[in-house]
C-alpha cells in the first residue's frame, strides 16, 4: 500500500507575542505582519501522523499552505520535520479569505495534485479557532471526514478505524480512504526536526503557485469568494475596580453581596 | 532549493543564494547579486543544485557583510529553543539537585544531531559548522548550563579525533560519539595548575609497540561518565595526545570534585599507572600533542564557555525582565522603576554586544580561519561574554531580591554556574593576557 498524503497547514502568530497583533477597525482584518509566528500547534499534531503513516506504509508527505510570502518559513518548517515536498499558495488574489475562500482554495490546488489517499489537518487554528476548513474541504473533495481525531488505526483494503473525542467520552468509527482526518492534540507529540533534517531541506522540493496555477475562478476565492462579513472589530478590554469593604467579617460579607448583586454580578 | 516561481523576475532565496527563474522556474541566468547587501558563501552552492559550482565561483568573488542568520541556523535555533523550553527547563533544578551526570538529556541531544555539528557527515556528524555550535550551546545554556558546557568539553575530543587522528580512530570513536551513545573528554590540566601546561609531569615511554603512561591529570571534566578520555602526556621532550578507554588497566578515576556550579557534570580527577596503550591511541604524530590540545582548547573549548556565558546571560536576562514586569511595588510593576530599567539595559546592551563577539569569532571559523588567525578574537569573546555572564545573573539576583536566592527562581543557579566559567578553557587573565600581548606589539 503506497499512500499520497497531504497536510495542510496555516502558519499562525506565536502566542508568546499574541500581545503585538493589532486590529484594523476599518477593515476588521487582524494586523499579523512583524508578528513572529509559528506553524499552528494543531497542524504540527496533523503533519506527525502524517509522518508516523508514512514510516508504516511507504508513501510520501505533501504540506500545503495559503498565506503569504513568509508562510514558506512554516513549510520549511514541516520539511524539516520530515515532510517531502512543500506546496506554498501564494498571490494577493488569496487575501482576506474566510474560511469557505480558504477551503476553495486548498480544493483547486489539491485537484491540481491529482491523487491523494490522506488528507490531515489540524482541528482547528489557535488565531482563528472556526474549525470550519477541514470539513469544508472534505465535502468539497467529496471524500468522508472525521474530526475531533484522537486515535487511527489502519486496518486492511484502505479502511480507517478512528476514535473521535465528544464531550463526555468517544466514538469510534470506520472510515475508507480517500478520506480527510482533523486532529487533536491527544492523537500524538509532535516530533523536533534534527539538525541533519534540517540540513536537508534545502534539496527538498518547494513548489509556489498563484491563483491562475491552480485555476481558481476570482470569485470562489479571497475576499470575493468569501461570504464571512465581519460586522465590526474592536478591541475588548477588561477593567477591574477594587473596592475595600469595612467592619466585622459578617458585615464585610453582607456588603460584598449586597454590591455584587447592585452591579448585576451575582 | 529552486522554487518555482512564475513571475519572470522572481527571485528564489536560500540561504545566501539566489537564482533568476523565468515562467517555468527554469534557471535563466547565472546568479547575480540582486541586493548588495547580501553576498554567497560558496560552501552553499552545493545546495542550489542547478549550476555548477565552478560557474558560480567565476561568476561571484565579492564578498560583502551579511548579519543575518541563514535559514537553517534559525530552524536550528527554533529546535533547540524548543528542546530547552520543553524538555529541559522542566528538569533543569531536580538535575542541578540529583547533581548526577545527564545521560538522558545528552542522548537526546545526540538523536537531535547536536553533538556532532563540528564533525564531518562521514563520520556521524552534521558539519554544520562553529556557528551552529555557538547558538545551540547559547540556547541550551539559557536553560540549562550543565548540558551546555557539556557541549564545550563534549566536543573537545571529537574536533581533536577530526582535525588529528587517523581514519581509524575517526571511524572508531566519532560515529558513537555524534549520536551521544558514548561520551568523551579531553584533559590537559595537572595539579600544577592548568594555565602552564609545558610543566606536565605524566609522561608516556615507548615499549615496544605500546606506550606505558604514568601521571595524574586535575579538575578534567566528565572523565567519570566518560567513554573515551583524550590527554597529553610527556614523550621525551616534548608532548604528544592519547586516547585512553573506559575499563583500560592502569586508568582510573580518582576523584569527583565538590564545585559550586554546574553541580550535575562530574568534575575529576584520574590516574594514570603503568596504563599500556597501544600506539594506534596516539592522536596525530608523536611531539605535536601539545599543538593540537591547544589548538582544540581555544576553537573548541574557548567558544564553547563564551556560548555557555551568552547563554546564562540571556537566561538570567529574561528570567529578570519577566519578574520585574510582573513584581508590583508601589502600586506599579518594578519594571517602571528607573533603577530596574537601568540594570536591565545594561544587561540587554552587554548580551547584544557579546552576542556579535561570539557569533563573529564562530562564522570565522566558518569561513576556515584557524585558532591561531583568531587567537585575539577568540580570547575576546570569551573573556566579555563570560564576564557579561557573571554581571547578568548579579543583576538578576539584585532585581528579584529574596527571589533571586531562591533556587526555584534559577538565576542563583545560573550565577553559580556562571562562576565556574572563570576558570573553564583558559582563565579569564589568560585571555587578558593574549589580547594584550598581541595589541601592544
Amino acid at each position: 500500500m503506497e499512500l499520497e498524503i497531504l497536510v495542510c497547514i496555516k502558519q499562525v502568530p506565536h502566542p508568546d507575542h499574541f500581545s503585538e497583533i493589532r486590529l484594523d477597525v476599518s477593515s476588521g482584518r487582524i494586523i499579523r505582519e512583524g508578528v513572529p509566528a509559528i506553524i499552528n500547534p494543531l497542524d504540527r499534531n496533523a503533519l506527525e501522523e502524517g509522518l508516523r503513516v508514512k514510516e508504516k506504509f511507504p508513501g510520501r508527505v505533501t504540506v500545503i499552505s495559503m498565506g503569504p510570502p513568509q508562510a514558506q518559513k512554516a513549510l520549511e518548517e514541516a520539511l524539516a520535520m520530515g515532510a517531502d515536498r512543500g506546496i506554498l499558495l501564494c498571490d494577493m488574489a488569496f487575501a482576506g479569505a474566510d474560511t469557505l475562500a480558504t477551503a476553495n482554495t486548498l480544493f483547486y490546488a489539491i485537484r491540481k495534485l491529482g491523487k491523494f489517499d490522506l488528507i490531515y489537518c489540524g482541528n482547528e487554528t489557535m488565531d482563528s479557532g472556526t474549525a470550519q476548513v477541514g470539513p469544508q474541504l472534505a465535502e468539497l473533495l467529496d471524500i468522508p471526514q472525521v474530526s475531533g481525531v484522537q486515535e487511527v488505526t489502519f486496518g486492511d483494503e484502505k479502511i480507517l478505524e478512528v476514535k473521535r473525542a465528544l464531550e463526555h467520552g468517544y466514538m469510534k468509527v470506520r472510515v475508507k480512504l480517500p478520506a480527510l482526518l482533523c486532529v487533536t492534540r491527544d492523537i500524538n507529540r509532535p516530533r523536533l526536526p534534527t539538525v541533519q533534517s534540517i540540513m536537508e531541506v534545502a534539496q527538498k522540493e518547494m513548489i509556489i503557485w498563484k491563483a491562475k496555477d491552480i485555476g481558481a475562478p476570482p470569485e470562489s476565492i479571497g475576499l470575493k469568494g468569501s461570504p464571512t462579513c465581519a460586522a465590526g472589530v474592536y478591541e475588548h478590554k477588561t477593567g477591574r475596580r477594587r473596592e475595600i469593604m469595612q467592619g466585622s467579617i459578617e458585615e464585610k460579607v453582607q456588603r460584598t453581596v449586597a454590591r455584587l448583586k447592585e452591579l448585576g454580578a451575582i | 532549493m529552486v522554487s518555482q516561481h512564475s513571475g519572470l523576475t522572481n527571485v528564489a532565496q536560500w540561504g545566501r543564494l539566489y537564482v533568476r527563474n523565468d515562467e517555468a522556474g527554469k534557471a535563466l541566468s547565472p546568479i547575480e547579486m540582486v541586493n548588495p547587501g547580501y553576498y554567497i558563501l560558496f560552501k552553499n552552492v552545493e545546495s542550489c543544485g542547478c549550476l555548477s559550482k565552478g560557474h558560480l565561483q567565476n561568476k561571484l568573488t565579492e564578498v560583502k557583510m551579511d548579519l543575518n542568520l541563514s535559514r537553517e541556523h534559525e530552524m536550528l535555533r527554533d529546535m533547540v529553543k524548543e528542546f530547552a523550553d520543553n524538555e529541559l527547563a522542566p528538569r533543569a533544578l531536580e538535575l542541578d539537585n540529583k547533581g548526577e551526570f545527564f545521560w538522558e538529556q545528552v542522548k537526546r541531544s545526540g538523536q537531535l544531531g547536536l553533538m556532532g555539528v563540528i564533525n564531518s557527515k562521514e563520520y556521524g556528524g552534521t558539519a554544520m559548522g562553529h556557528l551552529a555550535r555557538m547558538i545551540l550551546i547559547e540556547e541550551i545554556s539559557r536553560v540549562y548550563p550543565p548540558l551546555g558546557f557539556f557541549h564545550q568539553t563534549g566536543n573537545l575530543l571529537m574536533y581533536a579525533i577530526e582535525t588529528f587522528g587517523s581514519d581509524e580512530q575517526k571511524k572508531k570513536y566519532l560515529p558513537a560519539l555524534c549520536k551521544g551513545e558514548k561520551v568523551s573528554a579531553l584533559a590537559l590540566t595537572e595539579a600544577t595548575g592548568g594555565s602552564d601546561p609545558a610543566n606536565m609531569q605524566t609522561e608516556a615511554t615507548l615499549e615496544g609497540d605500546d606506550y606505558v603512561v604514568n601521571g595524574r591529570k586535575s579538575w578534567i571534566s566528565a572523565v567519570d561518565p566518560a567513554d573515551f578520555v583524550g590527554f597529553v602526556a610527556r614523550t621525551g621532550d616534548k608532548f604528544s595526545a592519547f586516547i585512553v578507554e573506559k575499563g583500560t588497566p592502569g586508568f582510573e578515576v580518582t576523584r569527583r570534585e565538590e564545585t559550586i556550579g554546574l553541580r550535575s557534570l562530574p568534575v575529576n580527577e584520574f590516574a594514570l599507572t603503568n596504563c599500556r596503550l597501544p600506539k594506534e591511541n596516539l592522536i596525530g604524530e608523536e611531539g605535536r600533542g601539545l599543538a593540537s590540545a591547544l589548538t582544540t582548547i581555544a576553537t573548541i573549548g574557548r567558544t564553547g564557555a563564551a556560548g555557555v556565558g551568552l547563554g546564562i546571560a540571556r537566561g538570567c536576562y529574561e528570567i529578570a525582565l519577566k519578574f520585574a514586569k510582573e513584581r508590583v511595588l508601589y502600586g506599579k510593576p518594578i519594571a517602571a522603576l528607573q533603577a530596574i530599567q537601568f540594570m536591565l539595559t545594561d544587561m540587554n546592551v552587554e548580551i547584544e554586544a557579546a552576542k556579535w563577539l561570539c557569533y563573529s569569532t564562530a562564522w570565522q571559523l566558518d569561513q576556515g580561519k584557524t585558532s591561531r588567525d583568531l587567537a585575539v578574537d577568540i580570547a575576546r569573546c570569551k573573556l566579555y561574554a563570560v564576564d557579561v555572564a557573571n554581571r547578568c545573573a548579579y543583576k538578576a539576583v539584585d532585581i528579584m531580591g529574596a527571589y533571586g536566592l531562591s533556587p526555584e527562581y534559577r538565576v542563583i543557579g545560573l550565577l553559580r554556574d556562571a562562576l565556574e566559567l572563570g576558570v573553564a578553557a583558559g582563565s579569564q587573565e589568560v585571555m587578558k593576557i593574549t589580547i594584550g600581548a598581541t595589541i601592544t606589539r
